[in-house]
Order: structure tokens, then sequence, then C-alpha cells
């Protein structure tokens, strides 16, 4: 009975692309209780998930009812290559046509290969399945793969070969197979085998870091179900996850949306998530992340898979201010440790930053004030060559200035060293000018060392003959334009290219996008004024969004709303998503070997099919169907009571959709 | 579920391999703790690990001389074979009679990969046969025999393992495999059941031999 007096509590982590945030709430009352912060490791995810839940204050483990989790661990698996090797076998593709419009690059793995088969506009066979050859393929390149992915032609009407080619497979192999059908029911066959052979590729690398959380969890007595976040913002639970990674694309930037609106209550608003590396925008209407229908991009990929309609930049907290080939300021897109931390870290730093503010222009050049150092000792195999040994062994004194490395290693340019790798294993990091150590000169932050960042910007502005006030302002400037400019483009879906501001307003550039964006923000004109006009609040999240964002909302006449609790927004809009299951059935005629005559319908769903006389009774058996459907897969998702709703589409071509969408707060245990 | 008894399931096919690979000998004494700090995994894991081996019968939980890996025995292996020869023909008899197209292109191709399999490499042939008892099982559409089956299988595993150092793999099981498939491919249900009952006796008549010369093992080592 004691249990019915404790609140619920519900820890949310979210893994961002510098930080790793985890916040305990109180579900009824969405009162915060602690939160905790720790350094995203990209190298492996789930150590920075270790330790954020080791860190993280909980008084009573047992209350806690419910754990969920978004991460950008696909995204990154996806962009960085990380994910496992997967062939794709496509069955009744036209490889002519595949090869002509050159779509074989978009499968997302080199390892494919083409079999008969497949089915027709009406779901009709349109060859016989190669079975005997896909077996006989299988066994030359089971050993070259981790996974097996499979998508036959128009499978979501009629996925016959995909459920003979699973069975087949599974009984002469032990690799998993992940068939197209069951990821998606849209037709674009060229999305669906991107999809498929994504979702194969990252089977593995989403169990693994399942696998990881729950033993986190466990260290730490921690008995309570597991959710993650899909790329749409709801939730699903872990068993779904294992088996649908793909739908985890874009949970991060879904889940920050999902927390914004969840401390400030507001049904519509744009969203701004400031963090260390990107600045990713969404917009929430009637209380929903706006969705990409179209299916999410991920590098150079495009799935089927549904996720936030979502633009993210690369400009946030950390982002790197240095100069460009021909000394404009650029800001971003690297992200590095500010000066300001490393020497707070490393007095020596700190000292040789206010010696070299003191030499003279000539000797005192901005590539002095890049420092790399060491994150952590790397294991010997990780050291490719000899010179990666000396630079370790260079670097274990401490940190050093660039110009110190290339001296010591007796080269003359960084893309010598080939020192990415050490950078992508973290075992080297880059330290640099960053916003963060504008904000410390500014006094607007004040947590690490000030005068760093000071003595930084002072050799930084001399070796430019620019005043260290006017050239800051400038930066700022320059980064709520690019803000303001990644909103105007994301809310108009149409870009933009932006030159020279002055050439712009002064007319010697006639392009006139370009001059209404520039005079919208600083009514340069001397009759004409033109404005944005933001009709929607904006909610900013992320710890420099209080500093970065006010600018912003001026220029774009908009309300800007700072809830308590913004800065991990983020990992609370992974506790506040609701657990949702959607179950989408089709519905076509049975048409004759002519296609002349309607011999009845069909009813589809990614296992069962039924067929009918008449239209009517397939739409109403559809119904049925897929509301069951969909409220049987919510339940076994997590979802607590959930709610039905049906929507009804047409493909055209006497062809339609039934969409149940099952929707429930999660279920928390008791 | 799956997902949150992981270290279970881990120790699980952990211990379940060395036992059926001899690694830990039938009739040995079982550490738990070693087992743990083996792993790097906590003792609750193994232990529940321990207990759904023991209900496999490949595990014997005793209260007073406590855990020890189940002997391997000549009338435990008459029970065993028993069993098998029976159901295993029962398999290939069904399988005769209701195997689809799709279930015949699964045995050819498996045919096929025993035949170019490397003969040395016998545990990736002993991998193949089972696979192609499994097809065979599958092609039966009886789920209830398949499970029942896939259970002996595990039980015999052991038995092979043992056996090997003196028989290796069965040459003549590549040939019995091709007549398996043409008796199945053909719908004669008597003759598919004759060959598996005969693939199967002759298996079991080897580890009979080497579980009652148990010198020879010694001496061909």
């Amino acid at each position: 009975m004691d249990d019915h007096a404790k609140p619920s509590l519900v820890l949310g982590i979210d893994t961002g692309g510098t930080y790793t945030d985890a916040v305990l709430l109180e579900y009824e009352t969405r009162r915060v209780l602690a939160s905790h912060k720790s350094l995203t490791t990209k190298r492996d995810f789930s150590i920075g998930i270790e330790n954020v839940i080791e860190g993280i204050h909980i008084e009573d483990p047992s209350a806690i009812r419910m754990v969920s989790i978004s991460t950008t661990l696909a995204t990154n698996a996806i962009a960085e290559g990380k994910g496992k090797r997967v062939a794709l076998l496509l069955i009744g593709y036209d490889p002519d046509l595949i090869s002509r419009f050159k779509m074989q690059e978009r499968f997302a793995t080199p390892n494919y290969h083409f079999f008969d088969g497949g089915h027709d506009l009406y779901g009709r066979e349109k060859k016989d399945l190669d079975l005997a050859g896909i077996l006989a393929r299988v066994n030359q390149i089971k050993g070259q793969v981790e996974a097996i992915a499979v998508s036959s032609y128009f499978s979501p009407l009629n996925p016959e070969h995909e459920n003979r080619v699973y069975k087949a497979i599974a009984s002469v192999c032990d690799l998993p197979v992940v068939l197209g059908h069951q990821l998606s029911t849209k037709l674009g066959s060229v999305e669906r085998a991107t999809t498929a052979a994504l979702n194969a590729s990252l089977l593995a690398v989403l169990r693994d870091f399942i696998i990881a959380v729950r033993r986190a969890m466990e260290r730490r007595k921690i008995d309570a179900p597991l959710m993650v976040v899909r790329g749409d913002g709801t939730l699903m639970s872990d068993e779904f996850a294992a088996r649908t990674p793909v739908e985890t694309i874009h949970s991060g930037p879904a889940a920050s949306a999902i927390g914004g609106r969840f401390l400030s209550r507001l049904d519509d608003a744009l969203i701004l998530d400031v963090g260390g590396t990107t600045t990713d925008i969404a917009l929430i209407t009637s209380g929903q992340v706006t969705v990409s229908e179209d299916g999410a991009s991920v590098g150079n990929y495009k799935t089927s898979v549904k996720a936030a309609n979502l633009l993210s930049i690369a400009l946030g907290g950390d982002s790197h201010i240095h100069l460009g080939h021909d000394q404009q300021i650029l800001v971003g897109p690297e992200r590095v440790t500010p000066l300001a931390y490393l020497a707070w870290k490393h007095p020596r730093v700190a000292k040789q930053l206010k010696a070299l503010a003191l030499r003279t222009w000539s000797q005192a050049t901005p590539d002095w004030l890049e420092y790399w150092f060491l994150l952590r000792e790397p294991q010997e195999n990780l050291l490719k060559s000899q010179r990666d040994r000396e630079l370790v062994e260079f670097l274990e004194g401490g940190p050093q200035p660039l110009p110190e490395i290339l001296k010591h290693l007796q080269i003359l340019h960084t893309a010598q060293v080939g020192v990415e790798e050490l950078m992508r294993q973290e075992i080297i990091g880059r330290a640099g000018l960053t916003s963060t150590d504008l904000m410390h000169i500014d006094g607007r932050y004040d947590v690490w060392d000030r005068e760093a960042a000071q003595h930084a910007w002072k050799v930084f502005c001399q070796f430019q003959f620019r005043d260290q006030e006017t050239l800051r302002e400038q930066v700022w400037i320059q980064m709520s334009e690019m803000i303001v400019h990644a909103v105007v483009t994301f809310l108009a879906s149409r870009p933009l290219e932006l030159g020279d501001r002055q050439r712009s307003l002064e007319g010697t550039d006639r392009d006139m996008g370009r001059w209404f964006f520039y005079n919208s923000l600083y009514q340069a004109h001397p009759q004409l004024e033109t404005r944005f006009r933001l009709h929607t609040p904006i909610i900013g999240i992320g710890a420099p969004a209080s500093i970065f964002l006010p600018d912003v909302g001026e220029k774009l006449n908009s309300e800007l709303i700072l809830p308590e609790h913004h800065e991990v927004a983020n990992a609370i809009g992974a506790i506040a998503g609701s657990v949702m299951v959607e179950e989408e059935l089709l519905i076509y005629p049975k048409l004759s070997k002519s296609g002349l005559e309607v011999f009845g319908y069909y009813v589809q769903a990614s296992d069962e099919r039924h067929e009918f006389e008449e239209l009517g009774e397939a739409l109403a058996h559809a119904r049925t169907l897929s509301q069951e459907r969909a409220l049987g897969a919510a339940i076994r998702s997590g979802a607590d009571n959930p709610e039905v709703t049906l929507e009804e589409l047409t493909d055209g071509l006497d062809t339609y959709r039934i969409r149940a969408k099952a929707i429930g707060n999660p279920r928390l245990t008791r | 579920m799956e997902l949150e008894r992981v270290d279970t399931k881990r120790a699980y096919e952990w211990i379940q391999e060395r036992i059926t690979t001899l690694e830990l000998q039938p009739g040995s004494p079982i550490n738990e703790q070693q087992l743990a700090a083996e792993m790097d995994m906590g003792l609750v894991p193994v232990r529940e690990a321990l207990k759904l081996l023991a209900h496999e019968k490949l595990v014997v939980i005793t209260p007073r001389h406590g855990l020890y890996v189940a002997d391997v025995n000549v009338p435990d292996l008459e029970e065993l074979s028993e069993m098998r020869l029976s159901l295993e023909g029962l398999s290939a008899r069904l399988a005769a009679s209701r195997a689809s197209d799709d279930d015949l292109v699964v045995l050819e191709a498996l045919r096929h990969e025993q035949a170019s399999t490397d003969p040395g490499d016998s545990r990736r042939l002993f991998d193949i046969d089972h696979k192609f008892h499994e097809a065979i099982a599958r092609a039966a559409h009886n789920k209830y025999l398949g499970d029942a089956l896939e259970r002996l299988f595990g039980l015999s595993q052991r038995l092979w393992y043992l056996a090997l150092p003196q028989m290796g793999f069965l040459p003549s099981a590549v040939e019995k495999h091709l007549d398996l498939v043409q008796a199945i491919r053909a719908r004669d249900g008597d003759r598919a059941e004759a060959i598996m009952r005969q693939h199967v006796a002759e298996f079991y008549g080897q580890v009979r031999e080497v579980l009652e010369n148990p010198e020879d093992k010694g001496a061909s080592q």
C-alpha cells in the first residue's frame, strides 16, 4: 500500500553530439528532482550513458518506474559508416534501371544482388521467385557479411516473396535477416531497400547499446522498463527498438522538441535546441512535432522511415571560431574544446596564453590558439604509425599548441600528421577559440578560466588589427544571422545561399531573396521596411540557448521562451513522449491476368492477408483489423490504455490505406 | 524480455557450448564462482543458466554433492537413440508427403553446401547436418515434432563430440542426404523413413562403440 504514496519517478537520458544528459523526474507533477551531464563518448555511446547513470543523484532507485533514452547512435553509425556489413538481396528490381539512374549508390551497402521474382502494382506475381539462386548466393556471401536485408518489388502489397526468402535463408544460415515490408508500407522500392539495408546494419549496434544500458541500470539497481525514442519523438519498448533500430534516426532532436513542449506547455512553437556541436530546429503544431511523411534522410541516404521534420546546422556553444582562407571569420562547423576550459584544467596552458598575448603581432599568429591534447591513454594497437606514437608521447606531457606540435614532428602542415583517426577514436582532442570563450569574456558564463579566454581573444583580434569589442559583437551577429537564416529556410522549405551582406544591401548583388533577408534583419532601406514576423513563440533549449537566442528572437519579432530546466529539455523529452504504434493496411483490387476484371479485394497487413468480394466488406474488415493490431502492438510496446484513431487514405488506382494509430502514455511499473 | 536477461542467456550459451564440446567433461564438478569469474558476471545469471541446463539434463544438481556435468552412459544413449530413430523417421516420412517446393530448394541447397565443404572441417559439416535435419523437420510441417527433435539433437551433439576423435564426420552422410532428398522429392515416404532411420542408427552405432571401448579413445589420441 505504501507504494501508492510513493511518487512515480522516471529517468530520461539523451545522448547529444557533445553531452549525454540525464534527468530524474517526478512523472505526475513534472518536477525535476536531479539532472546530470557527462561527455558523450562517440567511440562507444554506452560509456557516456553508463557514466551519466552512475553520476546522477538517485535517492531510491526502486522508485524508478521507467527509463527512456534518445540516442544519436543510429544516425552517427550511419554517418560514420560504423554499421555492420550487410548483403542486400533485391527481388524483382530492374538492374538496368537501377544502374541507369545510379540508384545503387543509395542502397547503403556495396554488397547488393539482383534476383528474379517480385510483384506488380496489383500484387500479382511478376515472375517466379528464384529461391535456388538466392540460396546459392547466400552460401557464397554469408562469410562476408553480418546481416542480410531483403527487399522485393511491391512487397508492401504482397510480401509473399520476402517471407519465403526469409524462411529459406533462416533454414540455411544463422545471420539475422531483415525484410523490407516489415519496415515500411510505402511503395518506393529504392527507399525501402535502403531502409532494410540500414536497419540490418544497425541491428547489432543498437542491441549492444541496449544491453549496455540495461547492465548500467542493473548496477544501479534500477528495475524498470526501458523505452527508446523514435525519430518522430514517440516511444517504443527496447525490444521493438532492437528490431527496428532504423526508427531511432533523429530521435535526439525529436526528443528536444517534445521536451520543449512538455516544459512550456505550449502547443504551437518553434523549437531551437542549441547544443555544443549543432543547433536543431523543429516545429510543434497542435501539440505534435511536425513529421516529414516523405521519410527521413541521413547522410546521403533517403529512407522511408517517418521522422521529425527538422533542420540541423553545425553551430553550437563549442563551435570553432577561426579564420578562413581569405581571412574571413568562420564559426564552425567543427566542435572543439573551449580554451577557457583547457586553461582551467591545465594551468600551463593559461600561462602560455598569457605570454602569447604579450608577444607582437607577427609572433602571435592565430595558429598558436589551437591546442591538441590527449583525451585518454590509447591502446597500443590503435597507434598505426611511428608518427602516431611520437605524437601521443609528446602530448603525454600535456596539451601543446599546434606550431609546437608541427615543430616537434618536423612537419609543415597538419595534413601530414593524418591525425583524423586518432581524433575520431577520441584519443586526441582539439581545443580552440569558441563561442563559449566569448561568453566568458562577456561575463555571461563564468565557470572556467575567463582570463585565458581574454588573452586568446586579444591575440585573435590583434592579428587582424581589429578592436576586440567590435569583433566580438560581429561574431555574435554572425551567429544569430546563421540561426535566423536556418529558421527562415527551414520554415520556407527552400534554400537561400547567403553572400556578403554589404554587397547585398548596396545593390552590387542583384539577388532579391538575399536583399530581402538582409533588409529584414537590418532595416537598411531608407523607405522600404521589411521584417520577419514569426507567429509562434520560440522555445529555447540547451545550455547556450539563453545567450544565443535573445537576438534571434528579436530579429524574428517573436517571443523567446526559456522554460525552467531548458538546458536538459532533451532528456526530459525522452520521457515526455507517448508510446505510439501505427498499423497501416493496404486494400487493393484482385485483378484478372488481363487486368480488365476485378474479382474482389485484398486486405494486406504485414504478415496476414484476407480476401473479400466487395470493397465495402474489405474496408470494414481493414478498419477492425488495423485497430486490433495497433492496439495489441501498442500494449506490447509498453503503452498504458492506448487510444486508437483511424485515418483513411487513397493511393488512387482503386487502392486504399487504412492507418490505425494507437497512442498512450508509457506504462509505468508499480 | 529477451534483453532483460542477457547475462543469463550469455551464461547459458557459454556453459552449454562447453558441455557439448566436452570442454567441461561429463561427470566433472561445476564451480559456480569460477564460471562467474571466467565470464566476468555475477553469480545470479550463472545460477539461472545452470538451472536451465539442469532442466535440459545437461547438468545434474544434487543436494549433497552439488553440481556436476551430466554423465554420458550407454543406457542413456540407448534411450536417446530409440527416441531419435522413431521421431527422425517420422519426420522424414511426413516431409515426403508434405514438403513444399521451397522446402525442397532448401534441402537441395544444404546438400550442395555439404558436398562442397572440406571433408576435414568436421564442425562445419556437423552444423550443416544439423540444419539439414532441422529443414526436414520443418518440411514435415509439425511444430511439436520439430521442437521435440531439437531437444534430442542438443543431447546427441555431446555424443558426437565424444566420438569425433575416432570417427570424424561420416562420409557416407553426404550420399545418405542425397538419397533422402531424392526420396522426399519422389514423395516416397517409406524410403525416406528407412534412409533416415539407417542414417541415425549408424551414428548411434558408432558412438556406442566408442563408449563401450573407452580404452580405444585414449589410444587414438
